[in-house]
C-alpha cells in the first residue's frame, strides 16, 4: 500500500521509481505483482492520435473601441462566439469555407502554438457598451489572454477497428479504407494507452493532472460518450468505452504534440499527445497496468454498412493488429494504425521524465468518474414521444 | 520522343496475353517492366514506355480494352520527415510495400527506391506528410 503523499515525497526527493506502461510488463513478468509493487511508485502512460472532439477557448481582449464579437473568424475559420463579448470558442474540426487543401480549426490551433501569426476577423450589430461593428486583426498565441484547450472527448479507452466490404474505397475518420477488406485501421496505443492501464478509473478523476499537448493539463470532466457497458475481456472492455474532458493552457504546448490532421473526404482532425501518470497504490494497481496487446481485444466492424447498430465481424488482439495483419475470414489483411506509437512513448518517456526532475507531481482526484453509464441514441421523435 | 510510367493491373483472364510483346509489334513503343508480381490469379506489372506520346495513348486503350487496369504513374513522392507523425497509416495502402514498420523503435520508414510513385497513400496520410513533387 502506498498513499498519493508518499509518492510526491519520493517525486520530490527525487526517489520515486516511474517506469512506463511498456516496461512494467516485463518488471511484472520477471518478478510478479508483488515485488513490482513494492519496487515500483508510478507508471507513466501516453497516446498520440486523432482527437475530433477537441477545441480551444480564446480570450482576445478589448479593442478600442470595443467590439462585442457575434460572428468571428480565424484564418477564416469560424469560431463560435455564442459567449460574453471577445471569448470565443475554435473547434478542431471546424472548416474554413475555403477552395483548395482543406483547413479547420485544428490549423488554426497548431499555427497558435507554433507562434505563428493568425489572423482574426469579427464583426457585431454593435451595442451601447461595444458600439464596434468590425475589426480585422492579426494574433498570436501571446498575445492573448487566455487560450486553453478544452477537449470534450479525449483519451478513449480502446476503440474499433475499421474495415471495407464493399467493393469501393471509402474514406472514413479511420482513414482510408481499400475495398474487399484490402486493410484494417484502428487507434489507441494498447498496452501503452491511458484508460486502458486503468480500465476502472479507480486512478483517474476530475481534477487528475496529466500531460496534455506537450504541456500540463487536467482531466475536467467525464468525456463525452463515457460509457462502461461494453464487454470486458481479461479486465478491459473491448470497443470504445470510458473517455475524458481534458484542459491545458496552450501556451505550454508544442507543435510536436498537437498536430492538425486532414482525413481525406472526412475532414479535418486534431492529433493530440496525451499522457496519465498511474500511481502504484497498491497490487490492483500494478496488475492493471501490467496489462500487454495479448489481453487487449477490439472489434472489427466493417464501416462500408450505414448504421449505428452494426455487428462486430470478428474481435482481434492489440498484439494481432500491431504485427501487421489480422486474419479475417481467413484471408490475410493489413493493418494500419491512426495512433503514432512512437510520439506516444515519447510522452510516456517526457512524463516520466517530469517526475523524475521532480516537476511533476499527482493529484489524488476530486471527485471520480461515474461508475455506471450507459450510452444513449438519438432518435426521431414528437415532443410527446420524447417527454 | 516521350516517356511514361504506368501501373498495368491484369485480371487473370489475361495473364498469358504477351502484353509488352504488343506494345512493341502494334505500337513501336519500347517497354521497360521495371516491376512485375504475377501469378494465376492476375497481377500487377509497372513499365515505363517510350515512344511517341500518340503511340503511347493508342497502346495504353488498347491494354484498356484488353481489360487491363492503366494507371499513370507520377515523377517522384516524397515524405516531409517533419510532419511525419510515424502512425502507420500508409502502411496498409501502398501496393508495393515502400513503408516498413520497425517493431522496436514502432517508426515507420519509407524506402524511395520501391516507391512506384502511384500516389495513394498520399489521400491516406492524415498529417499531410505524402507529398507529389
Ligand atoms: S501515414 Fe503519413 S504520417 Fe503516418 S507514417 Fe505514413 S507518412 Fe508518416
Ligand atoms: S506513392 Fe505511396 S502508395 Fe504509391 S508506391 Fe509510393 S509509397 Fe507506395
Amino acid at each position: 500500500m502506498r498513499t498519493y503523499t508518499e509518492i510526491n515525497e519520493r517525486i520530490r526527493a527525487g526517489e520515486a521509481v516511474i517506469l512506463t506502461a511498456e516496461e512494467v510488463i516485463d518488471v511484472v513478468r520477471d518478478k510478479g505483482v508483488k515485488r513490482a509493487t513494492e519496487e515500483v511508485d508510478v507508471v507513466t502512460t501516453g497516446t498520440f492520435g486523432a482527437m475530433c472532439s477537441s477545441g480551444a477557448f480564446l480570450n482576445f481582449g478589448h479593442s478600442e473601441p470595443p467590439i462585442r464579437m457575434q460572428k468571428a473568424w480565424l484564418n477564416d475559420v469560424p469560431a463560435y462566439t455564442g459567449i460574453a463579448s471577445v471569448d470565443a470558442y475554435i473547434g478542431a474540426t471546424e472548416m474554413a469555407d475555403l477552395d483548395g487543401a482543406p483547413y479547420g480549426g485544428a490549423h488554426v490551433i497548431e499555427s497558435l502554438i507554433a507562434g505563428e501569426a493568425v489572423n482574426l476577423q469579427a464583426l457585431s450589430a454593435g451595442t451601447d457598451c461595444y458600439p464596434r461593428k468590425e475589426i480585422e486583426t492579426s494574433i498570436t498565441l501571446d498575445a492573448l489572454n487566455q487560450a486553453y484547450l478544452y477537449n470534450p472527448r479525449n483519451a478513449y479507452q480502446n476503440y474499433s477497428v475499421a474495415t471495407n466490404s464493399s467493393n469501393q474505397t471509402v474514406f472514413t475518420y479511420m482513414g482510408k479504407l481499400l475495398p474487399n477488406y484490402r486493410n484494417a485501421t484502428f487507434s489507441t496505443a494498447g498496452e501503452l494507452s491511458p484508460l486502458l492501464n486503468d480500465p476502472r478509473m479507480r486512478t483517474v478523476g476530475i481534477g487528475t493532472r496529466i500531460f496534455l499537448g506537450g504541456g500540463v493539463g487536467y482531466v475536467s470532466w467525464e468525456g463525452t460518450q463515457f460509457r462502461t457497458t461494453n464487454e470486458t475481456v481479461n479486465g478491459v472492455p473491448v470497443g470504445g468505452s470510458r473517455t475524458i474532458a481534458v484542459t491545458g493552457d496552450m501556451k505550454g504546448m508544442s507543435t510536436e504534440f498537437v498536430r492538425a490532421l486532414e482525413f481525406h473526404r472526412y475532414g479535418v482532425s486534431l492529433a493530440i499527445g496525451l499522457g496519465i501518470p498511474i500511481p502504484i497504490l497498491d497490487e490492483d494497481m500494478m496488475k492493471s497496468v501490467s496489462i500487454s496487446n495479448e489481453d487487449i481485444m477490439a472489434p472489427v466492424f466493417d464501416y462500408s454498412m450505414h448504421t449505428r447498430d452494426k455487428k462486430p465481424l470478428a474481435q482481434v488482439s492489440y498484439a494481432e493488429l500491431r504485427s501487421g495483419n489480422i486474419d479475417l475470414f481467413g484471408k490475410r489483411v493489413r493493418t494500419s494504425s491512426t495512433t503514432s506509437m512512437p510520439k506516444s512513448r515519447l510522452v510516456a518517456q517526457q512524463l516520466k521524465e517530469w517526475m523524475e526532475d521532480g516537476e511533476f507531481q499527482l493529484t489524488e482526484l476530486v471527485a471520480p468518474m461515474p461508475s455506471e453509464r450507459g450510452m444513449l441514441p438519438l432518435n426521431v421523435r414528437s415532443p410527446k414521444e420524447v417527454v | 520522343m516521350a516517356r511514361r510510367k504506368f501501373l498495368l493491373r491484369f485480371r487473370p483472364n489475361i495473364v498469358s496475353e504477351p502484353v509488352t510483346y504488343l506494345l512493341v509489334k502494334d505500337f513501336g513503343l519500347i517497354p521497360n517492366v521495371l516491376r512485375a508480381s504475377i501469378n494465376d490469379r492476375g497481377g500487377k506489372m509497372v513499365i515505363e514506355v517510350d515512344g511517341k506520346p500518340s503511340e503511347i495513348a493508342a497502346g495504353m486503350s488498347f491494354l484498356e480494352t484488353k481489360g487491363v487496369e492503366v494507371q499513370e504513374l507520377m515523377e517522384c513522392v516524397e515524405r516531409d520527415e517533419g510532419r511525419c507523425t510515424h502512425c502507420g497509416m500508409c502502411v496498409s495502402i501502398c501496393p508495393v510495400e515502400a513503408f516498413s514498420v520497425d517493431k522496436g523503435t514502432w517508426k515507420v520508414s519509407f524506402d524511395k527506391e520501391r516507391c512506384i510513385a502511384c500516389g495513394m497513400c498520399i489521400n491516406a496520410c492524415p498529417p499531410k506528410a505524402m507529398q507529389l513533387m
